[in-house]
């Protein structure tokens, strides 16, 4: 290769440099190699290969071309989904419009947009909610095998969590940030979760979880005195929160609301696996937070107080703006982690059933390894997995559309 | 001025008490679950289900005023009569007595339940170990002839280390009390057969400390082959920092200090591969490693040389994206004119790179270490599917079976978490400062 590319590209000094640069790369392609081929036969080649099982029926052997069939089982009818993403369209929509009022001044024009943001509110949720009837017509004909169902509990999953350990993270580490002793056994500790293996750390929740004789409901009971039959089950639960609340609260909620599964919430056996999730990551995003705190100069907080900001005003205008790289990368991160989550998901359902109790806690991701698993279709796991892959690419777009503007890089 | 002094600074202790305040609380929601986990893998079957918070083990009083430990020689005889009621397949073949007549206080406490006191007599089984699995055997406790209590026990011949304790019985040996069977075998006295001989065996009978403490450790380590696994991890790390560390120098050099064409195309290729999420590559991978598989077995002749090997665990893992990314930024940073002066001394890229690049690499190279490190000793989800047998399978894989399998002694569960952490924890303390700064600047696991 290198000696058909003489004269092109880097190659355009005197021929005695040429050959010496070509002997360089040359070398260069053999230090290469190793990597490149496995990140070629593990790392690319799969994504295409995955698209190419995805077109077939395929039981560990490969099966009859199907085209884009699995895709069709996975995501229903494709009016559905055409609603579903009308609906989702005209909130990114209604967002946008919100965003450009704010620029805009006072007048009628301003009052039209208020009024056309309120419609496409209302629109997408509608549709949202229609979508949502849909999806429960469908989980009963068992049309689209509970896929969609599944993101759904995934977009569940991420709000349950990273918007929880990102504040608490916030907090924490603006505590550590203070002229303290012990701040890096401090750091070290709330790290502890973060690096140790989740199967054991999950092992455990699962105990603490425990309905009869875990740590958790031996303190409500013992502590709080609740009686044993009040006692949450949390990971064999597979009612939606908002119900369950509506129980304890003693309201009592249409049907309709239970039935939904929008409007029902996630199950508590999810806010178990979301709360075993904060437990994991508040500690890693609290040593990030502090690493994007240290970035920050001084200087900055100086002049901000000679110009006369309070504790909160320094807060809200000097920290938050410039530690907003930070907050965007963790949120990403953290976002993209609960949609590929699958580990610990694993572990603490291990006693329920995978994914359990009744599919309440399978997400997309546990949703795609069932399929291979348990139900040995590989065909229409691949499918989902690429579906899930444009889902993420999707996400980190909007993310990166929504922080423009919004991240400050100092 | 004094008085004016004062104020102030006592709002700035109250702050400053409140602060240490929250850390500590912080700290605590972080290492309850460990807590926890410790208390209950010291517990007994019994106080964890009756939900005793402290366990028994973490006292004084079963370690207090230890019998003396002895060596007997136990004669062995034909099973009496009584015998009769359990099937002749699992009849032991031989039986013997031993007698016990000091014991520790939780068993004490145990026989005062039930009415008892010492002198009594541990039956021993010396049983057919031929039965339909292997290492085990079933033993059928009956009074008379109903049988009563079956149970199914490792015996572990090999190692001589034959604990038998759930059949105690006074003098009269017609009448058997059965008493709560892991508490006796905690800290009841540990029998290890010394030497077996057709006629007798040669029992030492002790109380060990030690032994008592770590029962559920050792109990899980010995149920579950732990160690096996234990070996396998730390043999599938190290393979793997050992691919990781080479391929990623090698690479990440090519990208930081030669020039070659595609080299911002190829590099762009390198970080996409950082956006797939192991769900995704999972069915076709697997797919790829099973005709790896087959390839290797029909033209090389190789059987298993991926499936179940530790091929298929590491290789796949060993050109790492982000440790290529982390090193090349690093590599770009040492200056240049170090490289032109060594290349006039006729220093080529591969002895510069040996000799000058990596021993000033050590800080990124630990990082690396570390990531990859705890990334392989964690990894689950491949492993899991890639093991269907122990020779590879590492020590994530073989604690989910434990706990598939022992769901409901959460006390064994939880011993089986600590083995798996500790190691973990032991690389942690000592390179904890590597650790978070590495990570608070580069960001990701491995």
């Amino acid at each position: 290769m290198p000696g058909s590319t003489r004269g092109t590209d880097g190659f355009k000094a005197s021929k005695g440099m040429s050959a010496q640069k070509r002997r360089e790369a040359l070398q260069a392609y053999l230090f290469l190699a190793p990597a490149t081929i496995l990140l070629f036969v593990f790392g690319i080649l799969p994504v295409g290969y995955a698209f190419f099982i995805s077109l077939h029926q395929w039981r560990i052997q490969r099966g009859a071309f199907t085209g884009l069939r699995n895709y069709g089982r996975l995501l229903g009818s494709p009016l559905n989904l055409l609603l579903l993403a009308a609906g989702i369209g005209m909130l990114i929509g209604a967002y946008y419009v919100w965003r450009s009022i704010a620029t805009q001044p006072a007048g009628w024009r301003t009052r039209l947009r208020i009024a056309l943001a309120a419609l496409l509110i209302i629109g997408g949720l509608t549709l949202v909610l229609g979508m949502d009837r849909a999806l429960a017509a469908a989980a009963e004909e068992r049309m689209t095998m509970g896929y969609l169902l599944s993101v759904l509990r995934t977009v569940f999953y991420s709000a349950g969590t990273v918007p929880f350990q990102l504040i608490l993270a916030f907090l924490l580490a603006n505590l550590l940030f203070q002229k303290i002793r012990g701040r890096s056994l401090f750091r070290m500790l709330y790290f502890l979760p973060y690096i140790t293996p989740t199967v054991a750390t999950a092992a455990v929740w699962t105990t603490v979880f425990e309905p009869r004789r875990g740590l958790l409901n031996t303190i409500l009971m013992q502590i709080f005195h609740m009686s044993e039959s009040n006692l949450p089950r949390w990971i064999f639960d597979s009612t939606g929160i908002v119900p369950l609340m509506g129980q304890w609260l003693g309201l009592s909620l249409p049907d309709w609301v239970a039935a939904s599964p929008i409007l029902s919430g996630p199950s508590l056996a999810m806010i178990a696996v979301c709360i075993y999730n904060i437990w994991v990551f508040t500690g890693y995003n609290t040593v990030i937070f502090l690493a994007g705190l240290g970035a920050i100069p001084y200087e900055l907080y100086e002049a901000a107080r000679i110009d006369g900001a309070g504790r909160w005003q320094l807060l809200r205008h000097v920290t938050l703006p410039l530690v907003s790289p930070t907050t965007y990368f963790l949120t990403m991160m953290g976002v993209i982690g609960t949609f590929k989550a699958i580990n610990h998901i694993y572990i603490m359902t291990q006693m329920v059933g995978l994914g359990g109790p009744q599919d309440s806690t399978t997400t997309a991701a546990i949703f795609i390894f069932k399929q291979f698993r348990e139900g040995n279709r590989w065909g229409v796991a691949s499918a989902a997995a690429l579906t899930l892959l444009g889902i993420i690419l999707l996400l980190t777009w909007i993310q990166d559309r929504m922080a423009e503007g919004r991240v400050h890089y100092a | 001025m004094h008085k004016v002094n004062l104020l102030p600074r006592l709002r700035n202790y109250g702050v400053r008490s409140l602060l240490y305040m929250l850390l500590t609380v912080g700290a605590v929601v972080a290492l309850f679950p460990f807590a926890w986990m410790l208390l209950t893998s010291l517990k007994t079957y019994g106080e964890h289900s009756t939900r005793v918070f402290w366990p028994k083990a973490l006292t004084t009083l079963p370690y207090s005023d230890l019998p003396r430990g002895r060596e007997i020689v136990v004669d062995l005889y034909p099973p009496a009569e009584e015998w009769g009621g359990a099937p002749s397949s699992a009849l032991p073949l031989l039986e013997g007595r031993i007698l016990i007549d000091r014991v520790t206080a939780p068993v004490q406490e145990q026989l005062t339940r039930e009415g008892l006191s010492p002198p009594f007599w541990i039956m021993i089984l010396a049983a057919d170990t031929d039965s339909e699995v292997e290492g085990y055997d079933t033993f059928y406790y009956n009074v008379n002839t109903r049988v009563i209590q079956q149970e199914t026990v490792r015996v572990n011949w090999r190692a001589k280390r034959f604990l038998f304790f759930h059949f105690i019985q006074k003098e009269n040996w017609k009448a058997p009390y059965f008493l709560s069977a892991p508490d006796m075998e905690r800290w009841g006295p540990q029998l290890v057969i010394r030497d077996n001989d057709p006629d007798h065996f040669a029992v030492r009978v002790t109380w060990q400390p030690v032994t008592m403490f770590f029962f559920n450790f050792i109990t899980g380590w010995v149920e579950s082959d732990f160690g096996r696994y234990m070996w396998n991890s730390i043999r599938l790390t190290l393979i793997q920092l050992v691919g990781v560390v080479t391929f990623s120098t090698l690479a990440a050099y090519a990208f930081a200090r030669m020039e070659f064409p595609g080299k911002n195309g190829i590099f762009a290729v390198f970080l996409a591969t950082l956006m797939l999420p192991e769900v995704v590559t999972l069915v076709p991978n697997f797919s790829i490693v099973i005709q790896l598989d087959r390839f290797f077995e029909r033209v090389l002749g190789i059987e298993n040389a991926w499936l179940n090997n530790w091929t298929a665990l590491t290789v796949p893992f060993m050109a790492s994206a982000f440790s290529i990314f982390l090193l090349r930024q690093f590599f770009a940073q040492i200056p240049k004119d170090l490289h032109d002066a060594a290349l006039i001394d006729g220093c080529g890229h591969l002895r510069f790179l040996l000799q000058v690049v990596l021993p000033l690499s050590k800080a990124p190279l630990m990082s690396i270490i570390l990531l990859n490190g705890i990334g392989s000793w964690n990894a689950f989800l491949w492993p899991l599917i890639v093991t269907t047998r122990n020779t590879w399978r590492p020590i994530t894989v073989g604690l989910s079976k434990f706990i598939e399998e022992s769901a409901a002694e959460v006390h064994l569960m939880m011993a089986g978490a600590t083995i798996t952490i500790i190691p973990i924890l032991i690389l942690y303390f000592f390179t904890q400062k590597q650790f978070t700064e590495g990570i608070a600047t580069t960001g990701l696991k491995g």
